[in-house]
């Protein structure tokens, strides 16, 4: 993997900030099993988020 | 908490019932009397004919716009349980799985949107080994269901209170560090979901009307009031669950409905 594509795995999937510190959380979807990244200021507002590959529109 | 916190919440407005007050006091009391005998007479017979009519109590209720849809158990069960049962304020967050606010101001939840996200809860958790899995209930009624689905699924159970640091200090004797965690009210479970925050992990949270989703990964829109509601949803996420992971067992619903 090369380094654009391990910065673009750890963005988050609703504002696209790069990922930093503990209190972002990484799952997989659970339609798809994608990798999903949320950052700690999306998860605190419950910004909506959606799955890159399926549309799973969560939280 | 944000100081903006009670402007999300919208509280459902009551009718006020001066009419029928007023038409009961302009009612002549003479024609009451002389007529009384007759009408209780009647109303008992109406009364008498309604209960042989209908044995059963009738779930009119109106709780998804497809009626059609495929659901883990008949929709009448679902009801029966109150499962779609909300309070009688309700957030921005939760708006998109409420269906329409009834009469005496309660919002009803999708009932479909319920049972999907039973499924998608059950594929999220079918993505973890079962020991990694923490279920939080500080509530009452959910700590029986709570520690059923645990033991059903092999996951931890921390009911009751829930002990700062039991995610964040390695010196608590009870400190264990799950990789995700299922709380039944955000609520009430404000301390698991804080720590859940703090080590990074996602939130699975059972969320009424009235909840707000914050820090929350994956929503189960469900009354998470109700006895009976929480041991229907527990019921069908451990067994969902154990389906996804290819396992033969399937447990009844009275197994997770506590003694009262």
């Amino acid at each position: 993997m090369s380094e654009s594509e391990q910065r673009h795995a750890h963005q988050c999937v609703s504002c696209g900030i790069n990922i930093a510190g503990m209190s972002a959380a990484t799952f997989k979807c659970p339609d798809c099993g994608q990798e999903i990244s949320r950052c700690s200021k999306c998860r605190k507002q419950s910004n909506l988020y959606e799955c890159p590959d399926c549309g799973f529109m969560g939280p | 908490m944000s100081d903006n916190e009670n402007d999300a919440v919208e509280v459902a407005d009551e009718e006020p019932e001066t009419e029928t007050e007023a038409v009961a006091e302009t009612e002549p009391a003479e024609a009451a009397t002389e007529d009384e005998t007759a009408e209780t007479a009647e109303a008992a017979d109406e009364a008498a004919e309604a209960e042989e009519a209908e044995p059963e109590p009738a779930f009119d209720e109106d709780v998804m716009p497809d009626e059609d849809a495929d659901l883990l158990i008949p929709v009448e069960d679902y009801l029966a349980a109150g499962v779609h049962i909300g309070t009688q304020q309700k957030t921005k967050d939760m708006v998109r799985f409420i269906h329409r606010v009834r009469d005496d101001g309660l919002y009803v939840l999708d009932v479909s949107q319920t049972d999907s996200r039973i499924r998608t809860a059950a594929d999220f958790l079918a993505n973890y080994s079962p020991e990694q899995i923490l279920v939080t209930s500080s509530r009452q009624y959910g700590r029986f269901p709570a520690e059923k689905f645990a033991d059903a699924v092999g996951a931890r159970a921390r009911t009751g209170r829930f002990i700062p640091g039991t995610l964040t200090n390695p010196d608590y004797a009870g400190y264990i560090e799950p990789d995700v965690v299922v709380v039944t009210d955000p609520i009430g479970d404000a301390q698991a979901v804080k720590e859940a925050i703090t080590v990074g992990i996602p939130v699975i949270a059972m969320c009424d009307s009235n909840n707000q989703t914050s820090n929350v990964d994956l929503v189960v829109p469900t009354n998470n009031k109700g006895r009976r509601a929480l041991s229907v949803v527990y019921w069908l996420l451990a067994n969902e669950t154990l389906d996804r992971r290819g396992s033969d067992t399937v447990y009844a619903l009275e197994d997770f409905e506590a003694e009262l």
